[in-house]
């Protein structure tokens, strides 16, 4: 059994004619925390919507797991999920945005799993569980969506600037989470972030993207 | 002006008294609008959220024409209506003429555009973020069909309330395909054009007011649902 989770192989992605990602080889191990690094418009975001399976390369080929990518797959695309630096937010209550995904899935002890993902991103349920998506601060709304990625346990996590805009006790929650789940449960990470001392200090392997490149 | 003092105080009475003709003509209304809105509704939510979600061949054609059918002359659609239930019409062996069943067809004629372009703005308008969120979180097709539109929820509830607003106080419709029966088909509006063209102030007074309470409730829940919908 291969140690290998994903391979990309010869992949470009063109936005309007332009290409915006241009990666000859790629891969990424089972249960490693792999940092990705570059300046904005680096093709950083849309090398994790490739990862996510939100959308199909122009050219080349997706390996997850061995086997090439459907992003049609339904099954595929529950192993593995994205949380953005500004994340949208159901219309829904706390308890019910953190739910929704094992609702899909038909989880049992969704209201468990619910407050203990809550627990791990610091906020309580008994005071939250109840509010509206609206009462939500910044912070806690991203705490929130943390929670909803973190509940459904995926395989892979891809975090895109996940604490940009979060204060210092949020930023220090999310990312002791990130690595928590990873030690706990063996989930994969993949990690976009700006500041390098955090990338460095938690991530197996960093690459460095420029013009749609990965530099080394 | 005594007449028109007079008139106010009669219509209290009229109210207050319960007066079998004007409660007869309230209950008419309520019960035709409510069966017009919901098929307006049944028809025209699913119509405007395909309408919204897809991009298609034609799609800008469409709209410009549901968004012309918008300002259609209540009495053009009364005409129709007529036309095509009248004895010598297409749907004449139906019986629906002068009937609660055939205004609520006109009025759900009516409201139609108003549900489906208000609904098809709210799904285009909502946050792009959404569907790769849904996807994310490891969404089938389906499911995203289902939270998109639960997603536009309060924007569905404002199309509803401003479909139901012209519904309820049309007048072309009810008195060209209803035929203003009393006791059987006569509606607020109907009854207040009629009262007042026979000089009976008071009867179109307190049947105006109580289409003011039903406007201004209509209003105020539409206040209240905008807010929610733009958080």
């Amino acid at each position: 059994m291969s140690d290998v989770l994903y391979r990309l192989s010869n992949v470009t992605q063109c936005y309007g004619g332009k290409t915006v990602l241009d990666i000859s080889d790629f891969s990424v191990s089972k249960g490693a925390i792999v940092g990705l690094a570059g300046h904005n418009g680096s093709g950083k975001s849309t090398m994790m919507r490739m990862l996510a399976f939100l959308e199909s390369p122009a050219s080349g080929k997706i390996y997850y797991d061995g086997k090439l990518v459907d992003i049609a797959d339904t099954k595929l695309r529950r192993e593995v999920s994205l949380l953005t630096q500004e994340p949208y937010l159901l219309k829904r209550t706390v308890a019910g945005n953190v739910a929704y995904g094992l609702e899909l899935r038909g989880a049992d002890n969704i209201e468990s799993t619910v407050r203990d993902s809550l627990n791990m991103v610091g906020l309580d349920p008994d005071l939250f569980m109840s509010r509206h998506w609206y009462e939500l601060s910044g912070g806690e709304a991203q705490r929130v969506a943390f929670a909803a990625r973190l509940a459904i346990n995926p395989r892979v996590m891809l975090l895109d600037e996940p604490t940009a805009s979060l204060d210092r006790e949020s930023t220090l929650l999310i990312r002791e989470a990130a690595t928590t789940v990873r030690d706990k449960c063996g989930t994969t990470l993949v990690i976009v972030s700006h500041d390098q001392t955090w990338l460095e200090e938690v991530s197996d392997v960093i690459f460095r993207f420029s013009m749609g490149k990965i530099k080394e | 002006m005594d007449f028109i003092v007079n008139g106010f105080l009669h219509a209290f009475v009229l109210l207050f008294g319960g007066d079998p003709e004007t409660y007869s003509a309230i209950f008419t209304t309520l019960a035709v609008s409510t069966i017009s809105i919901s098929a307006s509704l049944i028809i025209g939510a699913p119509l405007g959220f395909l309408l919204g979600y897809h991009n298609f061949r034609g799609k800008k054609i469409l709209r410009t024409f549901v968004d012309s059918m918008l300002s259609f002359p209540t009495v053009v659609i009364g005409l129709l209506v007529y036309a095509f239930l009248s004895r010598r019409g297409p749907l004449g062996d139906m019986g629906l003429l002068f009937t609660i069943p055939g205004i609520a067809i006109g009025q759900a004629l009516l409201g139609l555009p108003i549900v489906i372009a208000m609904m098809a703005t709210a799904v285009e308008s909502l946050d792009q973020r959404l569907k790769n969120t849904l996807l994310t979180l490891g969404a089938a097709h389906s499911q995203i069909l289902r939270t998109t539109l639960w997603e536009a929820r309060y924007s569905l509830a404002l199309a509803a309330a401003a479909a139901y607003g012209r519904i309820v106080s049309e007048i072309g419709i009810s008195m060209m395909v209803g035929g203003n029966i009393k006791w059987h088909t006569r509606t607020i509006t109907t009854a207040i054009a009629l009262e007042t063209g026979k000089g009976e102030f008071s009867m179109g007074i307190a049947l105006g007011m109580v289409l003011m309470i039903i406007a201004f409730a209509v209003n105020f829940s539409m206040s209240g649902i905008k807010k929610r919908a733009g958080q």
